[in-house]
């Protein structure tokens, strides 16, 4: 079963998309152009990884009159840090028991 | 921010006053693990053997993809509502004396989790499996 969270992990499985976000994460909004000034990648290639970012609604669009300004959705990536933590301490619970259940049988 | 939140990955070591084969039993016995992990344990700790258990009344159900006595052991599980991560245990003697474990669960994400039919995509999601296992290694 795809979560969204697959989604926004499929999108950030790309090095560039990653640059990309972090770029973004830096100022309020851009444009493709502006972000191709900034990375080391053509604006072609810029507005590819936009879309990817979008259909995993990790960047929202803005129309400001001929300019697309793009920012960042932060939602979803708070989402992937939720997983983490909750499965993270789920495995601290885990582990606690463990070295208690070893101490208990201890032969 | 890249460190937290490019991989849905989790990664916790724990040193256990106990020698690796003791470790290893409570790992891979179904009324061990019942011990510590989970209820109504049931697993089958060879390669391709299967899992199911209860976390908290929440059952889960996944493949062993790796079993090294005393070192190695890996499966996946399926959350209720998301899709399916790798749990891979490592083992190796602890500085000092006991063992250290290793624990990393990872989600298996995009094409593998969309993977639910079919002979093709099971054999592309085990090798994909297989992939990240020896990555690990």
């Amino acid at each position: 079963m795809a979560t969204p969270a697959d989604a926004v992990f499929t999108a950030l499985a790309d090095p560039t998309r990653r640059r990309l976000i972090e770029t973004l994460a830096a100022r309020q909004s851009a444009t493709a152009s502006a972000l191709a000034r900034e990375l080391p990648i053509t604006r072609q290639a810029v507005a590819k990884h936009l879309a990817a970012l979008r259909a995993a609604r990790l960047v929202r669009a803005a129309r400001r009159g001929r300019e697309t300004q793009y920012s960042l959705e932060t939602k979803p990536l708070a989402e992937v840090s939720a997983w983490a933590e909750r499965v993270g301490a789920e495995w601290d619970r885990h582990l606690a028991r463990l070295e208690r259940a070893l101490a208990d049988r201890e032969p | 921010m890249s460190a937290q939140t490019s991989n849905r990955r989790v990664q916790r070591e724990i040193n256990l006053d106990a020698e690796a084969d003791r470790v290893w039993a409570a790992l891979t016995d179904s009324a061990l693990l019942e011990d510590w992990l989970a209820e109504d344990v049931d697993i089958d700790a060879e390669r391709g053997g299967e899992l199911t258990l209860r976390v908290d009344g929440e059952e889960r159900n996944g493949t062993v993809i790796e079993a090294e006595p005393e070192r190695r052991l890996a499966f996946t599980w399926e959350r209720e509502g998301e899709g399916e991560s790798l749990v891979e245990f490592a083992l190796e003697p602890a500085v000092g004396g006991g063992t250290r474990l290793v624990v990393v669960e990872q989600a298996l994400n995009g094409p593998v989790a969309l993977a639910t039919t079919g002979w093709e995509a099971r054999l592309k999601r085990l090798e994909l499996v297989l992939g990240r296992v020896l990555v690990f290694a």
